[in-house]
């Protein structure tokens, strides 16, 4: 009798991490807090008059041009060549502070303003950042 | 139907997106060390700053008009324009981003979905503008060379708002009488000094030739101009794409050069940077321009430029090092202040289609380069360099009037008042 010997094969080469599929699911703080990244930008703000919505000075915003402000969004405006962050009052056209200490301002005919986009979040960075240790002095 | 998107004085226009303080004043940008203007906003274009100048020579005009002058900050630039190609993108399902701030759109199987091509272009500048604060020109045209002209006269001619459509004989042609015969897409001026010879001044009298005849007389690339204008269809994406027919790297120095080492340390550096983006799109060069010279505004102008060729066709590092290395005293000259150097690869040849040579073998090494550009890529550019190379660059690029890196480093994020 011939005996072809034929070796058992699994086709077992070892096995894949059963987390592999998983992988892609780390947390993007990006995902959360950007919804339309090519609309949107990044900025730091600087002052007191926005206390009253949560905005600190050296706190980051997260700006989106794509969005349209409605009455009371908190927005940022290039007001006379500047950037500001107000809360803005569409229907007497004025730039709102979320702060006692700040009086209203009346936009007028005569200023440069236009709505650069809505501020939909800011973050407070209880530790500093070393990346933005610079600009805070 | 075609679409040609492209922005407004693009370098102008970006510096304005994150600095409104310059919103409404007249600006220009610098090319490479400051040397000329290379981008003039139309507030500026309206004062008669003329682009393409050398820096020195307006310095005192820009004084009197207070323009405001920046260097060229091409980490802002290619962040804003990915922003912008992005949101052009949403508009149609075939896009072709032809340079950093062109764009081809081409409307194919939807094309009936939009009645009104006009509109659609203003929907484009609007959304464009909202979202990114760059001012965009959109021209329309059944062909690519059509959609050129259209957005041409969109930017440049009177009576029209940004936006401009050819998409029949008569609006074609209200356009193409009033553009200049250079203006046309792919005529350059040699061609278009001998079509002005023939009697060939604007586009719709170049529209008007027999295409066969351009063949013979001028090019299959003329002819192809020919018939787009007419409305066929000749260039696809691929036509568009075709690879760059010469790489150049060149630079003015931050200080004048007058020792022969630190002349060849600054070529052999433009010849690795030329190496690695020949590497990049697969070819090989045939022959090589290597050139120095003092400034066209010394007393004594001095220019030497020398071509080499290589038996084998190269994209060796070191092989165009030994290059610059056999010519480097025909180049040097005693005494001269040198201003300006370069290294350009004139000749390319493709790298699947090399012929091999019966003598020599090749020199080509693609492992070495390969470890070469691997590691380059991932550690940063010069951290593995040949030796003939510069160890500190003597001739960093000069940008005086750089503007912060808004989007690419986060102590340059804008200041936001509140």
């Amino acid at each position: 009798m011939n005996v072809i010997p034929i070796y058992a094969e699994a086709g077992i080469t070892g096995f894949e991490s059963p987390a592999a599929e998983y992988k892609k699911l780390g947390l993007s703080l990006d995902q959360l807090i950007i919804k339309h990244p090519n609309a949107t930008f990044i900025g730091q703000a600087s002052g007191q008059s926005m206390k009253g919505v949560g905005i600190f000075d050296g706190d980051i915003l997260i700006v989106d041009r794509s969005l349209t402000a409605k009455q009371g969004d908190v927005i940022v405006a290039n007001y006379n060549g500047c950037f500001v962050c107000k809360l803005i009052d569409k229907n007497r056209a004025r730039l709102l502070s979320a702060s006692a200490d700040f009086a209203p301002v009346t936009i007028t005919p005569e200023d440069e303003f236009s709505i650069e986009g809505i501020v939909t979040r800011s973050i407070r960075l209880h530790h500093q950042s070393p990346e933005l240790a610079a600009c805070m002095l | 139907m075609y679409a040609l998107v492209d922005a407004v004085s693009f370098y102008a226009s970006a510096e304005k997106v994150f600095d409104p303080s310059i919103r409404n004043k007249p600006v220009v940008v610098l090319t490479n060390n400051d040397g000329c203007i290379c981008a003039v906003c139309p507030i500026a274009r309206r004062l008669g700053i003329p682009k393409f100048t050398p820096y020195f020579k307006v310095k005192q005009l820009l004084a009197k008009h207070q323009v405001v002058v920046r260097s060229s900050n091409y980490e802002l630039y290619a962040d804003l324009s990915e922003r912008m190609m992005n949101v052009i993108s949403r508009f149609c399902d075939n896009q072709y981003v032809y340079s950093i701030d062109e764009s081809f759109l081409h409307f194919d199987h939807y094309s009936h979905c939009i009645t009104n091509w006009h509109e659609y272009g203003h929907k484009i500048r609007q959304a464009v503008w909202k979202e990114t604060k760059l001012p965009v020109g959109v021209g329309f045209g059944v062909t690519p060379t059509l959609s050129k002209a259209a957005n041409h006269a969109a930017k440049k001619l009177s009576g029209f708002d940004g936006v401009a459509v050819i998409n029949s004989h008569i609006s074609g042609n209200k356009i193409l009488t009033r553009m200049n015969v250079d203006e046309v897409w792919g005529v350059g001026s040699k061609i278009a000094k001998r079509l002005k010879e023939k009697g060939v001044n604007n586009a719709a009298q170049l529209a008007q030739q027999i295409p066969k005849q351009i063949r013979k007389q001028f090019s299959v690339v003329t002819e192809r101009t020919v018939k787009e204008l007419n409305g066929v269809t000749c260039l696809s994406w691929d036509d568009i794409k075709s690879p760059k027919q010469a790489i150049f790297s060149t630079r003015s120095f931050g200080q004048r050069i007058t020792s022969k080492n630190t002349l060849r340390a600054a070529l052999v550096t433009h010849a690795a940077t030329v190496a690695r983006k020949v590497r990049q799109q697969s070819s090989r060069i045939n022959k090589l321009m290597i050139f120095a010279a003092n400034s066209p505004h010394d007393a004594n102008y001095y220019k030497q430029a020398l071509i080499y060729s290589f038996i084998i066709p190269t994209d060796n590092t070191c092989e165009l090092a030994n290059a610059v290395n056999k010519v480097i005293d025909s180049i040097f000259c005693e005494g001269v202040g040198f201003y300006r150097c370069g290294v350009g690869a004139i000749e390319l040849s493709d790298t699947s289609f090399i012929q091999g040579d019966l003598f020599m073998s090749e020199h080509t090494n693609a492992e070495l380069m390969q470890c070469l550009d691997s590691i380059n890529h991932r550690y940063g550019n010069s951290t593995l360099k040949v030796a003939a190379q510069e160890h500190h660059q003597l001739w960093q690029m000069r940008r005086n009037f750089l503007s912060p890196q808004y989007t690419s480093h986060w102590r340059d994020i804008p200041k936001i008042k509140c």
